[in-house]
């Protein structure tokens, strides 16, 4: 193709998308909820499954220990859990490392355990359990509870089910609502394009008498597709980072409970966001504009 | 040039529009075919362009079998073919020019050739100073001169126009049929479609006349034919 050629093709792209501007914003708009709403999913996804993933990494169980116990009892319990099926590794937790662990979370918070010593040290003798995998987390537990002297259990497990539910619904309903803002979108563009031939009918008539090529006459039409696609998408991302910088920061700093979990930074989310967004902005475009130009431009 | 064999055309309503045509046109020929409405004109006329698919038989035009072709084909088939309509068919929001260049830069030449051939080929149908001139400034014979420079420009081996002086008065008429000869006369196969009786005989070029989509007379050199 020759750059001539390729200048005319943008040209003539451009002026139809001019000519037609209240159609081409309508198409602009469908696209840019179509990819906001594709952005914002991502966005929401990605952190789950990263939220996740730190669960997993930091899941086992808890066992805490009932009363005073000896230290002979307590090594003990431990012998007795190593030996439970699927369990890898028992690390045994004193009050005092508790506590410890505990401010360390807390960290420039920490001014809430001030006052707590050993002498008054509210927490219990625990074991943290691991496994090795959480799907045999059931069968530790049940026989966790038979043992006697163990007073309290605690696991990830509803939590984890819980986000990985809400995962997967959150999943399900934004694929559900980008699908009809995609067939809308695809829809308005098609419309544009219908219009943007009609506009062009003459032209398109001489073009076809002087033997211009299908796809000589087709270019423009898709060239507009494509603007209206890329447009659409570079508008959400652009206004989409800094709101995504500023959600995060703001999380952290009205919860700081939140610290405990880490998000994902603004370029790990979007140096994958901006390719694939931009790629499926310029496919509805494309899509758009190839259907409307089969069903409208007899060439 | 122009071989039809045999070509009958069908519409799907029933309705026919040509039949049993059998039709040579040589190179360098100036045909004019002539009949009343419904004779059958256009629907020849759209046969040659490729428009309409004949029903039955073949059309041979510069030694390509056109029903073989297939839809990639056509475009490279119309680049032999030059047309001119009775309305012109200008784009009106492009200069005189433009509208010129526009048939070369849609088969893609070169811009360098654009600007040397447009030029050339207004200047051949003496709108050498029009060149910037949008269509709604010119008259009609102008315009048609327009058209014509856009239907030559590519240097196409053959013209075919369907009433070409359908619009204009006699005096603008017969300035476009001095044209059309000296465009024939440097080589150019014409075919003209026309109601055109004194241009017709003036003119004393090949005629043939259709009544009813059949082919009743063919002459070498003659007048409008009261068949017709």
């Amino acid at each position: 193709m020759r750059p001539s050629t390729i200048k005319y093709f943008l040209k003539e792209g451009l002026s139809g998308l001019k000519k037609n501007l209240l159609m081409t914003v309508a198409s602009i708009v469908a696209v840019m909820a179509c990819i906001s709403i594709m952005s914002f999913s991502y966005c929401v996804a990605s952190n789950l499954q990263h939220i996740l993933q730190q669960m997993e990494d930091s899941i086992g169980i808890s066992v805490f220990l009932g009363g005073n116990p000896t230290s002979q009892e307590i090594e003990g319990m431990k012998t007795t859990i190593s030996k439970i099926d699927h369990v890898l590794d028992v690390q045994y937790i004193s009050p005092g490392d508790a506590l410890e662990a505990l401010k360390k979370d807390w960290g420039a918070d920490e001014d809430i355990f001030e006052g707590l010593d050993e002498t008054n040290n509210p927490l219990s003798h625990s074991f943290q359990i691991t496994l090795d995998s959480i799907d045999n987390q059931g069968s530790v537990l049940a026989t966790l509870k038979g043992i006697d002297g163990i007073d309290n259990i605690r696991h990830g497990q509803t939590e984890t089910e819980l986000i990985m539910k809400a995962n997967k619904v959150f999943n399900i309903a934004s694929i559900l609502v980008m699908l009809i803002l995609g067939i809308i979108s695809i829809m308005i563009i098609m419309n544009t394009i219908r219009i943007s031939v009609v506009n062009r009918r003459v032209e398109i008539n001489i073009m076809k008498y002087v033997g211009a090529t299908d796809w000589f006459i087709r270019w423009p039409f898709i060239i507009e597709g494509v603007i209206i696609g890329l447009v659409g998408a570079v508008i959400p991302l652009l206004v989409g980072m800094p709101i995504y910088a500023k959600v995060i920061s703001s999380l952290y700093s009205y919860f700081p409970v939140i610290k405990m979990i880490q998000f994902l930074l603004t370029g790990d989310i979007f140096i994958v966001l901006f390719p694939v967004a931009l790629v499926f902005g310029v496919l509805l475009g494309v899509i758009g504009s190839v259907t409307s130009i089969r069903k409208h431009l007899q060439v | 040039m122009i071989w039809l064999n045999n070509v009958t055309k069908t519409y799907p309503n029933g309705s026919r529009g040509v039949e049993n045509l059998n039709l040579h046109i040589e190179k360098g020929d100036f045909v004019f075919i002539v009949g009343s409405s419904g004779s059958g004109k256009s629907t020849l006329i759209k046969l040659l362009l490729k428009e309409l698919e004949p029903s039955t038989g073949d059309i041979t035009i510069n030694r390509v079998k056109t029903n073989e072709l297939s839809r990639n084909q056509v475009p490279y088939l119309r680049r032999n073919l030059g047309v001119v309509f009775q309305d012109f068919r200008l784009l009106p929001n492009k200069t005189v020019y433009e509208n010129v260049a526009f048939a070369m830069r849609v088969i893609e030449a070169p811009s360098r050739i654009i600007r040397r051939n447009v030029p050339a080929v207004l200047a051949l149908v003496g709108l050498g100073k029009k060149g910037r001139s949008y269509p709604n400034q010119l008259s009609g014979g102008e315009q048609q001169r327009t058209a014509l420079a856009r239907a030559i420009v590519n240097n196409p081996p053959i013209l075919i126009c369907d009433e070409p002086t359908g619009n204009l008065d006699p005096e603008t008429a017969w300035g476009i049929m001095q044209l059309l000869d000296d465009i024939n006369k440097r080589g150019t196969t014409i075919v003209m479609a026309t109601h055109a009786r004194d241009i017709v005989d003036d003119m004393q070029k090949r005629v043939v006349t259709l009544k009813q989509g059949q082919i009743v007379r063919d002459i070498k050199k003659g007048g409008y034919s009261d068949e017709a």
